[in-house]
């Protein structure tokens, strides 16, 4: 899985319209709008580079679009799911006790 | 976690995307996030991980990290962050962080074989005190040592090297960062006469190529990858070209990927090289002005031990670690070095590895001759499903490439080409091709190394924390380094000892044959990270030797130490990093460690007020040691000396090291803190700053010798988010330097000349051809680089009927080194919980296994569990596997040789022989 942090602008008197068509994309989902600017942060979800690229083209040719660019990209081509996370690590406790001897360090 | 990881991601990717354009957040947001950071306070900080060195904003309330987020302003990473970025903050919060210093004891009592028990840090400090005392005692000062780090703070590493060096008066301090980019080290001072890249990540935006050797830079060094993307995806010309051993992620968006055999680098640099020469597209104005040809010794073994290898090794590492002594020249080899196929070559300049010569450009033109592209095809093909016609299709567009003089080239590398067995040469072949061509020190032109840790630069080589260094590229075998660097510490004459210290692979080896009875571990985990571990394992806990190690949580090391103290991390310390284009950046403490928990700045200043000048500036053994004005076999007294100047021999090392009367005239607490606190200044008491006053210390070593920095409070103005060194001061301004070498961005430049490649090491060699040297006279070469041609040679350990596949190891994405922090951080651990084995699906297939079986991998030297994987990040050509090293439950270094560059001693941990089955 690739996501990738777009920024899209759009004519300010389409801006409601283009915000639509990327919602209504496949693994496009608009996160922020700037009213004013018209710049809008979408983040796509794509399962690889090439899927990605091409997305972002899909984008600049929607109508309304001035300009879309990849801004942040983020791959986690692996993810699955695991099993629970070992003990040690479930909780995320607070403050520090003192120190207990890990119990792997004298094994 | 009520948000699913998937959410959390595009949450954060909408964030870091609207941060780095400035937006504002939507109004709802807004009104959130400002509800929910009532009473945060912001600072500037720097990320814990790689050598990237990206900025990150740190949030405090109540004295706890709430927060972090990319620095917006920092230029390296405008805001943005990688996966392991994102999380810095909760590295210092996992649940088995040490909080009290734990002792193996028996009936109350220090006890090799006992158990750990919490003791406090005055009887910590005792027993540390006492095990120092007799190791130099039983073997002078070279019986102890320090395992150092780049992932030290500027001010950690230049204590721990003034304690090592001018204190106790032993070079036996050497980084991890020895395992990471010692072979780039020695390939800068030998072609420039200077450490670290004349270049800068701003060359991204300038490139039309970026060309990456053995770097999966997509996954190690995600946000230097942003800026690639983007500059491949807005400008046109721009092609990026991936060679590796695997197919990686790297390759994704990769316009070309050339996936060659282990050492094929080698081969391949020499055929670009011939391609430049026979079409004559040499910048022959820039090589004739700046530069000269040149070569040296070829039979400089494998870095394993010179002498005695049987006693320690089993008759099937000897196989392999007999070539120290001679090796028998295979096909490939005697084409690509003009010998014969089965001639026995003996290594006879083991001693002498670094011996080089200048050349003629017409013995330099005849030594590329053999390199043709049907014989490099044929060596360097690393894929067997590839068609060979499909290599060399490739192998001329890489050179086409190069050829273009009108292109702009940066070749970027880290491990593949530093973690060789000719590390220093394929680093010096990189310059060959860039040099000739011209191709250096302007912007978008360049070959660079990216540093794998946060401080390789700012602290392990610009410190000089190495067996043989002094601050400032400076070495402890040259007097006239010695005299500068006595003078600049207010030493006695010869102080400093003249003997090169144990590199890092040597420290474990001395400890197995008992010649180092003490190490301290600072800062990395060398239990985990050094090849052949198992070795290593015993000689810790079956020596009579006593280790300690400063920790945050418990890592293998750990495990095997004797006495175990807890660490501070960042940001509950003030600290500086340096990254690898020479930004040196600072962060104030946010918050104060946990429980009994102190910064290793304040260890080493608590130890060295328990040792007086008369415990170790007397007499001292040094065995070996021969240098012009010293005893044979020993330091002199400097004693008298220190008296006539103003010491006492009861004077401690803390008064006259750390706590000089300059040192105590900048004094804590200082406005620069903005109110935060200093858990070190505080505890020491005494009333001065130690990171500022060591800071404007260790300065001087670089004022006017091209390693200038700023003052320390001007890297905490708010507005300075680092800067590239040489600073230097124009205007009333401090001014950074973006190309070096360059006379329009380099101060040290005289208008006029163009380039200048000053750096003063190694700057007057013999003359020669391609057999040896003709004329012993040095002949000096001010200004110029040097051009080295070196020929292929095979890796020591290659895959046979028994160990039939290459084995690679490397860090993924999600985790950094030995895991001790990213395994903390339940996101980045439950995203890749533990190691796996890649492997090609008919590799798997032919022998019977299939994905997610459990198998041994199994070399010479030792074995692991681990679960195979036929797909994923990872594309692996048949005969070879991939098993990254984080995990400690799959100590893959146990499998892993122990050869090294034997001119940089920097270990390969990218080739060895393997065979894998089912557990």
């Amino acid at each position: 899985m690739n996501l990738s942090g777009i920024l899209v602008v759009a004519k300010p008197d389409r801006r409601e319209q283009v915000v639509a068509e990327l919602n209504a994309l496949d693994g496009v989902e608009v996160h922020q709008v700037d009213a004013d600017l018209g710049r809008i942060v979408a983040v796509q979800e794509a399962a690889d580079i090439h899927a990605e690229i091409e997305g972002v083209k899909r984008i600049k040719a929607l109508p309304g679009v001035v300009m879309a660019e990849m801004v942040y990209h983020y791959i986690a081509e692996d993810e699955r799911s695991y099993e629970a996370l070992p003990a040690e690590l479930q909780d995320d406790k607070e403050g520090f006790d003192s120190c207990v001897v890990p119990a792997y360090l004298n094994s | 976690m009520g948000l699913s990881r998937r959410d959390f991601l595009k949450t954060s990717v909408a964030g870091a995307t609207a941060a780095t354009v400035g937006m504002s957040m939507s109004e709802q947001v807004e009104a959130a996030v400002k509800a929910s950071e009532a009473g945060w306070q912001w600072d500037k900080s720097v990320c814990r991980f790689c050598g990237t060195g990206c900025g990150i904003m740190v949030a405090t309330k109540d004295g706890r990290i709430v927060a972090t987020k990319g620095d917006p302003d920092a230029p390296v990473n405008k805001g943005l962050n990688c996966v392991k970025g994102y999380f810095n903050g909760k590295i210092n919060y996992g649940q088995d962080r040490l909080t009290q210093p734990l002792l193996r004891m028996t009936n109350g009592k220090f006890d090799k074989k006992g158990k750990f028990t919490p003791i406090s840090w005055e009887q910590a400090l005792d027993i540390l005190e006492e095990k120092m005392r007799w190791a130099m005692k039983e073997k002078g000062p070279h019986g102890i040592s320090i395992f150092g780090s780049g992932q030290y703070t500027i001010h950690e590493g230049y204590a721990a090297a003034k304690l090592m060096k001018a204190g106790f008066r032993s070079n036996n301090i050497d980084p991890n960062a020895r395992h990471c980019m010692a072979s780039a080290v020695a390939a800068f001072m030998r072609t420039f006469g200077i450490d670290e890249p004349p270049g800068n990540y701003d060359d991204i935006e300038h490139t039309d190529t970026a060309v990456l050797w053995g770097a999966n830079m997509a996954e190690m060094h995600p946000i230097l990858w942003s800026r690639i993307t983007n500059r491949r995806l807005t400008h046109k010309p721009m092609k990026v070209v991936n060679l590796s051993v695997y197919g990686n992620m790297s390759s994704d968006i990769a316009d070309l990927e050339i996936i060659f055999s282990p050492s094929g680098d080698l081969a391949i640099q020499n055929y670009i090289a011939r391609e430049i020469v026979k079409r004559d597209v040499l910048d022959w104005d820039f090589v004739r002005k700046h530069t000269i040809f040149a070569t040296g010794v070829t039979d400089i073994g494998y870095g394993f031990r010179p002498a005695n290898a049987e006693k320690f090794h089993t008759a099937a590492e000897m196989e392999i670690v007999k070539n120290e002594q001679s090796h028998v020249i295979d096909k490939w080899e005697a084409i690509a070095q003009r010998r014969k196929e089965g001639e026995v070559v003996a290594q006879k300049n083991i001693g002498t590895p670094v011996r080089h010569w200048h050349i003629s450009f017409d013995d330099f033109k005849a030594a590329l001759e053999p390199y043709t592209l049907d014989f490099v095809a044929e060596v360097a093909k690393g894929d067997p499903d590839e068609s060979i016609e499909d290599f060399k299709a490739k192998l001329q567009q890489l050179a086409d490439m190069y050829c273009d003089r009108k292109r702009k080239i940066v070749s970027y590398w880290t491990m593949g080409f530093n973690q060789h067995q000719r590390g220093t040469w394929v680093n010096e072949q990189c310059y060959m091709n860039h040099l000739m061509t011209g191709r250096m020190s302007k912007p978008g032109d360049g070959a660079f190394s990216l540093t794998g840790q946060p401080s390789a630069c700012g602290t392990a080589r610009e410190v000089g924390t190495f067996a043989h260094r002094l601050p400032a590229d400076m070495v402890v075998d040259i007097k006239k380094h010695r005299d500068l660097t006595e003078k600049l510490w207010k030493l006695p004459a010869n102080t400093i000892n003249p003997k090169v210290g144990s590199h890092f692979v040597k420290i474990m080896r001395d400890l197995e044959d008992g010649q180092i009875l003490f190490n301290w571990v600072q800062v990395n985990n060398p239990w985990q990270n050094t090849a052949n571990a198992n070795h290593w394992i015993k000689a810790a806990r079956e020596m009579n030797n006593f280790i300690v190690v400063s920790d945050a949580y418990p890592g293998v090391s750990a495990k095997v130490a004797d006495l175990v103290l807890p660490a501070a991390m960042i940001n509950e310390k003030w600290g500086a990093y340096g990254n690898a284009e020479r930004r040196t950046q600072v962060w104030r403490q946010q918050i104060k460690p946990p429980g009994q928990a102190r910064g290793d700045l304040w260890m080493m200043l608590e130890l060295a007020k328990r040792f007086k000048l008369k415990d170790v500036w007397g007499e001292q053994p040094m065995p070996g040691l021969k240098a012009e004005g010293f005893p044979d076999g020993k330091l002199p007294s400097v004693l008298d000396e220190a008296v006539k100047m103003g010491y006492s021999p009861e004077s401690t090392l803390y008064e006259v090291l750390f706590a000089t009367p300059e040192n105590k005239k900048v004094k804590w607490p200082d406005r620069i803190a903005k109110g935060r606190g200093n858990h070190i200044a505080e505890l020491l008491g005494d009333g001065w700053f130690p990171e500022k006053a060591l800071f404007e210390e260790y300065r001087q070593f670089g004022m006017g010798k091209a390693h200038d920095l700023a003052p320390f409070d001007v890297y905490h103005d708010d507005k300075v988010r680092g800067l590239r060194w040489p600073v230097v001061q124009k205007g009333g301004k401090w001014v950074e330097t973006k190309w070096r070498f360059n006379e329009q961005y380099d101060p040290y430049v005289k208008k006029g000349e163009g380039f200048n490649f000053y750096g003063d090491f190694a700057k007057a060699i013999p003359t020669g051809n391609l057999d040896g040297v003709t004329d012993p006279k040095p002949v000096p070469l001010a200004g110029k680089a040097k051009i080295f041609f070196w020929p292929y040679v095979s890796p020591v350990e290659k895959p046979d009927a028994n160990y039939d596949l290459w084995l690679c190891t490397g860090r993924v994405l999600e985790h950094w080194h030995s895991g001790t922090m990213t395994r903390r951080v339940p996101e980045l651990h439950r995203a890749v919980p533990s190691a796996v084995c890649w492997i090609h699906p008919k590799d798997a297939e032919a022998k019977g296994l299939k994905r997610n079986d459990l198998v041994w991998v199994e070399s010479r030297r030792g074995k692991v569990k681990v679960r195979l994987e036929t797909g994923g990040r990872n594309r692996m050509p048949r005969g070879m596997v991939y098993v990254p090293w984080f995990d400690e439950g799959v100590l893959i270094n146990k499998v892993t040789l122990d050869a090294t560059c034997p001119i940089s001693k920097e270990t390969d941990f990218k080739k060895c022989s393997v065979k894998i089955y089912k557990a």
